[in-house]
């Protein structure tokens, strides 16, 4: 019989011990950690397009623009300068001549025109706001350092959407291309970009690692980081505890009032507060019985406590918002406080109500207590003025995909609309404008006083007339109570107490990460 | 012959087992009200153009001939690509199977030995304060949800006494991948850092499997030694006078370990098969926390493929295990 040895055992051991009184900081000097509450199924940002995982375009990749600080401003990126015909047709963008691609390439016009060919034939990810805008083809080098985009029709908005051009390297994916897919095995795993740093490791089941990119065209200020590490963390009290514990510099920032509670009480966690443009609201559906009766609907906007639900509920943590624009927002209307809650009032407006009145269904958010929260708020107010609510809680994918289905469609929805590009238009056109009806117009809304306005502040270059007009359109559709809004987020950025340099932008929540340094 | 029988049977068996599996789990998938195109058209996406990306993917075919072209698609290898991450399932399973492996591994060995010992002293002290003691531990090991004890070891370990991470396999991304085993990776490479870092990383979520797996084997194998000890031949043998360590660990424990062998052979198929809950408690990048997600998505091609990898590896480990049991037990091929 082979006598057992304990000397492997006790390796081990040491090794366990050896390592067991580091903190994590102190293996990786200068590297941001940040836990991610969304996995990183990919890296192609031509595929992904929610703020769950935008770092991989913030700090992999640019865009033609850029947004920047909070309320959101676009600063020329890639490109130095742009200019519009005047029909609105052609906007013509002069690109840097110092841009580098980070296998050392310089960075040209063919490169843009491949992204935007790219981006509509996967039509994923932004896709969905180019392809009304423009054909396949419609995009020209005009020499090495001009592109030129040929619009199908004339948009206020296309310049704040060429952020989200993300550029490839056209040579390095072509190369890489399989079967005609544009390369999209291959950039799923691996990164094409001239962004502010570059891909070190990835794993899809752990997140990725990045080095500073030294030769990105913008230049880097005295203090930056040396890498950063973005990980997918899924539990929020994990997130949480390992900020806490130092395991993390950063973390989401839109967390429940209690999460935020723990981390003010810590030792290690700052928290960045900033007014977001994200507005949650319940989004009702204005094309069936009862509530396409505008009497129904003011009864609901009359029966929810908002004063309690901010102030009880969120402990104050944000601030009433009257409309679908944000506050914050230009174009949001000036002058409207916002419905109040008035049972009587509702009661008054329910008995003016004609059709059948029938237990409404709200559809809330697994794993979004606040959703669940403000359900439960409204159910209770609601059973006060006779109308029962019922609550089903589901997967916000299961939700999503019945929203999209008029028929699916549950009564009330309450969710947050995030912003993706800073115009009136990522609220209320793409809430309630017609032309988005079974896209993001999931309150199957159509009012034509109202598409009148967003179809004109579309394509009006008059910054005076387009603010008129979003006001307008935000006035009727508020008149109509075609949804019950409630409050603009507060973002509280929970960072390390090491951390300085976050330029909070409401488009990139915090994550940014080319301006953050270690204090 | 009964030997090489019973495995070919059971192969067989594995094809219906598997295709029965495949159609359940397509017809679930499908009757949801979830949709996974307009979840990768995005929020911004137009009703058009979700049905355009619909026919791209061939989601607008009949139920019918999406299940057909599936499972041809199967039997070329091939399960498909993930909606989302573009990569193929079967590569998908690959890279994360060595951290559930290994997760697996850790947790079987300590359960094993914890509820050996336990369940051996349980019965040697028969109806004792020791046994009614154990009781309630195997009780307990049991009952307790293994999310709730997940959390409590974090908050215990990780964040009270300070000797344990809180989630992950390593901090950063560990030693170069060799077999994707970190600990194996890290004892090949002698990167004793990365194996300190491992080992820490693995206790929390190995100790929370290992608790309830202790509990059943403990008690399996209580009951076989209760069973054995009382027969004759352990009655002659103590007669003969030989040393009751002897008795109990090398005569009473082999004849004594047919059902506890069993359960570990099926412990290590849950196991394999992913242990969800801990896996995504813990952010342990394995099986478990892969069908999460898939799930979540409702990424359907992904949700098939772990099925049906899950439902494969419970046949097999069920095969082995009765293998097993006829080379401990040559009664049983009789």
């Amino acid at each position: 019989m082979m006598p057992i040895s304990r000397r492997p055992l006790l390796g081990l051991a040491a090794a366990a011990a050896a390592t067991a009184a580091m903190p994590r900081e102190a293996q990786a000097a200068n590297r941001f950690v940040y836990a991610n509450n969304s996995n990183f199924d990919t890296l192609d940002p031509h595929v992904v397009f929610d703020t769950a995982r935008v770092a991989v375009r913030l700090n992999f990749y640019d865009g033609l623009y850029r947004w920047v600080d909070n309320p959101p401003k676009l600063i020329p990126w890639l490109a130095e300068s742009h200019e519009v015909s005047a029909d609105g047709l052609e906007w013509v963008f002069k690109l840097r001549r110092d841009v580098k691609f980070h296998d050392g390439s310089l960075m040209t016009a063919d490169d843009v025109v491949y992204s935007i060919e790219r981006i509509l034939a996967l039509n994923l990810g932004a896709a969905p706001l180019f392809r009304p805008l423009l054909e396949p083809g419609a995009t020209t080098a005009a020499d090495p350092h001009t592109v030129r985009f040929r619009l199908k029709e004339p948009s206020a908005i296309f310049g704040s959407l060429v952020p989200d051009i993300t550029v490839v390297n056209a040579k390095l994916v072509k190369r890489n291309e399989r079967d005609g897919d544009w390369g999209r095995a291959w950039l799923a795993r691996n990164v094409a970009g001239t962004g502010s740093f570059r891909l070190r490791r990835y794993d899809p089941a752990v997140g990725f690692i990045a080095q500073r990119f030294p030769d990105h065209f913008a230049g880097w200020g005295p203090k930056y980081l040396d890498e950063i590490e973005f990980r997918t963390v899924l539990e929020t009290n994990t997130r949480v505890l390992g900020m806490i514990r130092g395991d993390y510099h950063g973390t989401d920032g839109y967390m429940t009032p209690d999460q935020i509670d723990r981390f003010r009480a810590s030792d290690t966690v700052q928290i960045l507060e900033q007014e977001s443009m994200r507005v949650f609201h319940f989004c009702i559906h204005n094309d069936r019985a009862p509530m396409n009766d505008i009497h129904f609907r003011k009864a609901l906007v009359h029966a929810f406590d908002y004063d309690g639900f901010i102030n009880d509920v969120l402990k104050g943590s944000v601030v009433r918002n009257p409309t679908i624009i944000p506050n914050n927002m230009w174009g949001a209307p000036p002058g409207i406080e916002g419905y109040k809650f008035d049972l009587e009032l509702a009661k008054a407006e329910l008995a003016k109500v004609k059709a059948p009145l029938r237990p409404i269904t709200i559809g809330t958010l697994a794993g979004f207590s606040e959703t669940e929260q403000a359900a439960s708020v409204f159910q209770a107010n609601l059973r006060k003025i006779g109308i029962e609510a019922r609550i089903e809680s589901a997967p916000w994918p299961t939700v999503s995909s019945r929203m999209r289905n008029k028929d699916q469609q549950y009564d009330m929805v309450p969710y947050w609309k995030s912003t993706y590009y800073a115009d009136p238009n990522n609220w209320l056109g793409e809430l309630y404008g017609s032309r988005y009806l079974g896209g993001g117009n999931v309150s199957y809304y159509s009012n034509p006083e109202v598409d009148k306005r967003i179809e004109r502040a579309l394509v009006s270059t008059d910054q005076e007339e387009r603010q008129r007009l979003n006001e307008e359109a935000a006035r009727l559709v508020f008149d109509d109570a075609a949804g019950v809004w409630i409050y603009n987020t507060k973002w509280f950025g929970p960072y390390s107490k090491r951390i300085a340099g976050i330029r909070f932008c409401p488009v990139g929540s915090g994550q940014d990460m080319r301006w953050a340094h270690f204090a | 012959m009964k030997r090489l029988e019973l495995i070919l049977s059971r192969l067989l068996w594995l094809v219906p087992t598997l295709i029965g599996l495949g159609v359940i789990t397509f017809l679930i998938s499908h009757v949801i009200p979830t949709d996974p195109v307009a979840i990768l058209a995005g929020e911004n996406a137009t009703a058009e153009q979700i049905a355009a990306l619909r026919r791209e993917l061939g989601f607008d075919r009949p139920l019918p001939v999406q299940l057909l072209a599936y499972f041809q698609d199967l039997l070329r290898g091939d399960m498909g690509v993930s909606l989302f991450s573009q990569q193929p399932i079967a590569e998908e399973l690959a890279t994360r199977l060595p951290a559930t492996l290994e997760l697996t591994f850790a947790a079987v060995l300590l359960a094993s030995a914890i509820g050996i010992p336990l369940g051996v002293v349980s019965a040697l002290r028969r109806n004792s304060a020791i046994d009614h003691a154990l009781r309630v531990v195997t009780v307990s090991g049991l009952a307790i949800p293994s999310f709730w004890l997940a959390i409590q070891l974090q908050y215990l370990f990780a964040m009270k006494v300070g000797i344990a991470p809180l989630n992950g396999r390593i901090d950063g991304f560990g030693p170069e991948p060799l077999t994707g085993m970190m600990i194996l990776d890290s004892l090949l490479q002698a990167d004793w850092e990365s194996l300190g870092g491992a080992l820490r990383h693995i206790a929390l979520p190995a100790i929370t499997l290992a608790l309830p797996a202790a509990a059943t084997i403990a008690r399996f194998t209580r009951a076989g030694v209760l069973e054995v000890v009382t027969s004759n031949y352990v009655l002659y043998e103590c007669a003969m006078g030989l040393p009751g360590a002897l008795v109990t660990w090398k005569y009473v424990l082999r004849n004594a370990l047919i059902s506890t062998v069993t359960q570990i052979g099926l412990i290590f198929g849950v196991l394999l098969s992913g242990a969800v809950v801990v896996e995504a408690v813990f952010d342990w990048p394995g099986l478990g926390a892969f069908a999460v997600i898939s799930i979540i998505q409702s990424d359907h091609r992904a949700v098939m493929g772990f099925t049906l990898w899950a439902g494969a590896i419970f046949v097999i480990v069920n095969l082995i295990v009765d293998v097993l049991h006829t080379l401990i037990d040559p009664r049983s091929t009789r």
